[in-house]
């Protein structure tokens, strides 16, 4: 396997520039999906790996409940810097372990308060709080609006701020956003994913929203409105309309023409060069992490007598 | 303890809910009752004076025990309630990560300038929000 278990470490750092390209040149639609997707599989890859090493690295530690067979020298030649690389992938693997459940546990408990907070209110998709702060966000199966957010828009401006969060829920945004926070948990070098799914989901949203009500200034006005009505939300792994993301832009994007969808963009322009380099970075480091998988299943089966 | 907590939510709601249906002040004791007797009288009073200190329920002194009535409604509760769970998240969300924030102020301008571009309607927004917890609406 060779210099392969360590590729998927350090190819995440595509993500920059595809992430880029992709945020801005792609429908928001096929940047969130192919964003998300990219680094879920980088992830996963990076994850493996680590705990290759660690196995490989540490199974000849005294005290190791491995056993030993599976540090035979012949396992450990195929892995460079055996030893560093092992002890070093401890503590990586433990940190990943903690700072993903840390993850996931805030977003469940944030869910489960936000639902216990309103129960017994009427309505199933849209609960409107009667409250002085304004504040708008999409939970993964409601949306809570306050009466002093809606006050401050016009009836248009509603309609959009309310399909732009209906959007989140139909698409099940939440899920998006809770797979690239993970990610970029299990490898930091996969965070400019998480920045840009963030915004592209809230792009997606965008222009659903303007779809529904048939005008972008509209919705445009709605979004800048409410960023300048709003606090922020809760965690964010929770879509809001407001505040999460780089808001001007978004207000920019939709004053502009509405961007086009097509299946496959050329491969030498900007949004050809994100998804095919998304799709190679992807597809590498999911090769590399296979063929090291494969080849320590092969010698330790080898070298362990089972 | 995770059970307890819920129990809670939901019960401030139903006693907040049994508070509204009845006809004037009422005590605790009655609210008991009109839930069907499963909580315990202390119990009901430790709602209710959560309630209290919530702003959501007012009581007088009637000889030895309080008269309870309502002053706000189920909705408004829930969003005391999601407000305090806003405030909470923001703190941590301090320590954490920082990219959920309020627009920075070079932002705004940009975005004073592009919704002027942008033509019709004009964005009539106070700067900072109200950060108290009072001032019910409506």
């Amino acid at each position: 396997m060779g210099v392969f278990v360590l590729l998927p470490l350090v190819l995440p750092l595509t993500a920059w520039p595809v992430a880029r390209l992709a945020e801005g040149r792609l429908h928001p639609r096929t940047a969130t999906r192919l964003l998300t997707a990219m680094a879920v599989v980088m992830a996963g890859c990076s994850t493996l790996c680590l705990a290759l090493l660690m196995v490989v690295g540490t199974a000849q530690l005294p005290g190791n409940p491995l056993p030993d067979g599976w540090s035979d020298p012949e396992v450990r030649a195929a892995v460079p810097h055996d030893e560093v690389a092992g002890r070093a992938a401890i503590p990586a693997l433990a940190a990943v372990a903690v700072l993903s459940g840390r993850t996931l546990r805030r977003h469940r408990r944030v869910t489960r308060l936000a639902r216990r907070a309103l129960t017994g209110l009427p309505g199933r998709e849209v609960s409107v709080l009667p409250d002085s702060a304004p504040y708008a966000y999409a939970l993964p199966d409601r949306i809570v609006v306050t009466t002093a957010l809606l006050r401050g828009l016009t009836p248009g401006e509603r309609r959009a701020l309310f399909a732009h969060e209906r959007a989140h829920l139909v698409a099940r945004h939440h899920r998006h956003l809770l797979a690239v926070h993970l990610a970029a948990r299990a490898n930091p070098f996969l965070r400019p994913l998480r920045t840009a799914v963030v915004y592209t989901a809230e792009r997606w949203a965008d222009e659903a929203a303007a779809r529904a009500v048939g005008d972008r200034r509209t919705v445009a006005r709605a979004i800048g409105k409410a960023a300048l009505l709003s606090r922020g939300t809760p965690a964010p792994t929770l879509a809001a309309l407001a505040a999460t993301g780089p808001v001007p832009r978004r207000v920019a994007a939709l004053l502009g023409p509405a961007p086009v969808t097509r299946s496959w963009p050329a491969t030498f322009t900007a949004a050809g060069l994100a998804v095919w380099g998304a799709a190679a970075g992807t597809l590498v480091s999911a090769m590399s992490s296979a063929n090291s998988a494969v080849t320590l299943f092969l010698i330790l089966s080898a070298a362990t007598p089972l | 303890m995770e059970r307890a907590r819920r129990g809670q939510g939901q019960l401030e709601g139903q006693v907040l809910g049994a508070l509204r249906e009845a006809e004037g002040p009422v005590t605790a004791a009655w609210v008991q009752e009109r839930l069907g007797g499963d909580l315990a009288y202390t119990t009901v009073v430790t709602i209710l004076t959560r309630l209290l200190a919530k702003d959501v329920v007012a009581r007088e002194r009637q000889g030895r025990s309080f008269l309870w009535t309502p002053t706000a409604d189920v909705a408004r509760l829930a969003a005391l309630r999601m407000r305090r769970l806003l405030d909470g998240e923001r703190d941590r969300e301090a320590v954490l990560a920082s990219f959920v924030t309020a627009l920075p102020p070079g932002d705004e301008q940009v975005l004073r300038a592009l919704l002027e571009a942008a033509g019709p309607g004009r964005v009539n927004t106070g700067s900072a929000p109200p950060a108290d917890h009072g001032g019910t609406e409506d």
